[in-house]
């Protein structure tokens, strides 16, 4: 009985998560691109040793990574202040509320090519306050040092607020007589902060670092509007370089091969970081 | 599972494209013929399409589908229809480059049967590229985009020609406090950087692919010209944020009288002969700067349309095409939206020179103009080719190495191609 009950979400499950990636195994094994008239020809793994010898690959993995590492930090970090003043009591709390969402219910093309401008040389408003200031261009999306930052920093505008969000759903599930207790015992607040609330919202933390972690590691429309993966492919992502290759260069194989390649490289982070923290015995969620 | 997935990928499709006729096919004898067009040009043939169907009530009924601005962007929505399997256009408006690449995947329609060979006689030498592959023709030109070098009338009484001359006119005029900058161009890692390298390699005599496929990317000459590129930006004449423009960058720059001079396509001169333009009634086109020894050379950009295979009206396709491409339309698209035609005549069709004098320098243009390479794997070789332009650009690495590494990977994707 209880296999029947679960069986519409298993279906759902096997039909769009396990069947995809079936089919981009199965595809990682062939050589499917307009050299072979994209019909799909057994190549027995040339896909992944190229993909082992693709520098660019791993150039690209490690830009997605810092750009990984550094955008969730921040977001975790200014959403956790950004939901405890969302959580307090104060004068128009409602509207405040509701505008820091705002930039996360903005398309991402959009915004993007908003901050596209906004980092502009000449004339976007930050190159037009370094000339106030009487200080020489930065040309932040032209040095292949800094223009990732520029990615990280309309990443981390976007989706703080959808992070700050899970946070203040999990300050609110924490009732107010453990605070008052709490002073009544004589703790101060930044004691209540480091005793109650951190520990109540860490599984609140956790699920945004997951759905965070996920999301920014396939970052894709955001790199695309706003540098394209330049310059000098600094700012180029594993998933802006898997589009090119189906898109662009027509080779569904080799791009299958990265998208999975990722996954699992993916999976293989978030497994080692959730031991690792249980280790460190800083996660005490089960 | 196929079904499945042809429905839910139709359904995405059908909510982003918007088509600006919705066909009301009742007639049952009436042939319905879809076309997909960057948005611009949508735009900008609607005023024909509508024509067209006023004649050919009861008989065709044209339905424009305008896809995206972005032309990278169009090539994924038409790539994405065309691997559906369930083909739901007739005719595609193509760039120059996607057509071996469209040709050899299969998708498009032979269409040698169904051009006369004194239809193709009318065509100026520049339209006449860039529409066969293999020696098979696949596309009729509908636009013939140039590369052109503007410059500023009232800084200079002739534009430079060479090389050197643009590197010293720009230093005295950014010395004289007369412009912030030189020269602008599209130097961001994209296509038109390439379209921009493919000149600057000309003027010095360098080549990208020959014609029986050996990459000269690390020939002396190439490497000249890939050091003269360097030297705009090292020596301040283009601005360092010129590893992120792309055209409409350039545009703004030139536009408010930044710069002295600016490489852009003809679109660009309707746009400067506004009245919000800086630099109003004091442009001049000519052709790309060259090396006195070498002849110069502007990157051709054209756009054209295409019959798909998977079409079951071909013949209404071409009369549609054949409509589109006509003087009459040409001359309109000219007019109204300065698109370079294609039939020789126009070139010295009197009214039209007079409304548009850069029309001479367009034909000029056409005269030398070049196709990039015509690879089906154009787009990786472009790719390769930008990756370590930007390097050159951006971090001061050594040139010798970047073309080295540039042409090494190119021969190899061109190898792979070979034994496959």
């Amino acid at each position: 009985m209880s296999l029947i009950l679960v069986l519409p979400a298993i279906i759902l499950v096997i039909l769009v998560f396990v069947f995809p990636l079936i089919r981009y195994a199965w595809l990682s094994f062939h050589a499917v691109s307009v050299s072979t008239g994209l019909v799909m020809v057994p190549n027995f793994g040339a896909n992944w040793s190229r993909l082992i010898e693709d520098q660019r690959f791993w150039q690209d993995l490690m830009q997605t990574t810092r750009f990984t590492a550094f955008s969730v930090t921040l977001e975790i970090i200014l959403a956790i202040a950004i939901a405890l003043l969302l959580d307090q009591r104060w004068n128009g709390r409602g509207i405040i509320r509701a505008i820091t969402i705002l930039p996360w219910a903005l398309p991402t093309t959009i915004m993007a090519l908003g901050w596209r401008w906004i980092f502009n040389t000449p004339y976007g408003p930050i190159e037009q306050l370094t000339q106030l200031f009487g200080i020489e261009y930065l040309n932040l999306l032209s040095i292949p040092k800094y223009t990732w930052i520029t990615t990280v920093i309309a990443d981390v505008w976007k989706t703080t607020p959808f992070v700050a969000l899970i946070i203040l759903a999990g300050l609110q599930s924490i009732p107010n007589d453990l605070y008052e207790a709490f002073r009544l015992e004589g703790g101060n607040s930044l004691q209540a902060l480091k005793k109650i609330t951190l520990p109540l919202i860490q599984p609140y933390i956790l699920i945004a670092l997951l759905f965070r972690v996920a999301q920014a590691f396939g970052v894709f429309d955001l790199i695309q509007v706003m540098t394209g993966g330049g310059p000098a492919t600094s700012t180029e992502s594993l998933a802006l370089y898997s589009y090119l290759n189906a898109m662009r260069f027509l080779d569904f194989g080799y791009s299958a091969t990265i998208m999975l390649a990722s996954f699992l490289l993916l999976m293989i982070i978030s497994i080692t970081s959730y031991i690792l923290l249980k280790r460190l015995r800083l996660l005490t969620v089960k | 599972m196929r079904k499945l997935k042809q429905l839910f990928l139709t359904a995405i499709l059908s909510a982003i494209i918007q088509p600006i006729n919705v066909s009301s096919a009742t007639t049952k004898n009436k042939v319905d013929i879809r076309i997909l067009m960057p948005a611009p040009f949508a735009d900008s043939t609607a005023k024909i399409i509508d024509r067209f169907n006023r004649h050919h009530k009861n008989q065709i009924e044209v339905t424009v589908t305008r896809g995206p601005l972005e032309t990278e962007s169009v090539s994924d929505l038409a790539i994405s229809s065309l691997l559906l399997g369930d083909n739901p256009y007739d005719i595609l408006l193509i760039d120059v480059t996607w057509l071996p690449k469209y040709a050899e995947a299969g998708w498009l329609f032979n269409m040698d049967k169904m051009i006369d060979n004194s239809e193709w006689e009318l065509l100026i030498k520049g339209a006449r590229l860039g529409n066969k592959y293999k020696g098979t023709l696949y596309r009729w030109p509908l636009v013939a985009d140039i590369g052109l070098l503007y410059w500023r009338k009232d800084l200079m009484k002739i534009p430079p020609t060479t090389p050197n001359e643009l590197f010293n006119i720009s230093k005295r005029l950014q010395k004289e406090n007369k412009v912030k900058y030189g020269y602008v161009w599209q130097g961001k890692q994209y296509e038109g950087l390439s379209c921009v390298f493919l000149e600057v390699l000309s003027a010095f005599g360098g080549e990208w692919i020959t014609e029986n496929g050996e990459v000269k990317l690390n020939s002396p000459n190439s490497l000249k010209a890939t050091r003269w590129l360097q030297s705009l930006i090292k020596s301040g004449i283009s601005p360092k944020a010129i590893t992120s423009f792309a055209e409409s960058e350039a545009l703004q720059s030139f536009k408010a009288g930044q710069s002295a001079f600016m490489r852009n396509w003809p679109y660009a001169w309707s746009e400067l002969q506004k009245d919000s333009s800086a630099v109003k009634g004091n442009v001049g086109v000519t052709v790309m700067v060259s090396d006195p020894k070498y002849s110069s050379t502007s990157t051709l950009g054209s756009w054209g349309f295409s019959i798909l295979n998977r079409s079951a009206n071909k013949n209404e396709s071409m009369q549609v095409i054949s409509y589109l491409t006509s003087e009459s339309s040409q001359k309109l698209l000219f007019k109204e939206f300065g698109y370079t035609p294609t039939r020789k005549k126009l070139f010295s069709d009197p009214i039209l020179l007079k409304q548009n004098p850069i029309l001479t320098n367009l034909k000029k243009g056409l005269e030398i103009t070049k196709p990039r390479p015509q690879i089906p794997l154009y787009a990786q070789v472009s790719d390769i080719l930008q990756r370590e332009l930007s390097t050159v650009l951006t971090q001061k690495h050594d040139i010798k190495d970047s073309m080295n590494r540039a042409t090494y990977k190119t021969r190899r994707i061109l190898n792979s191609y070979g034994i496959d």
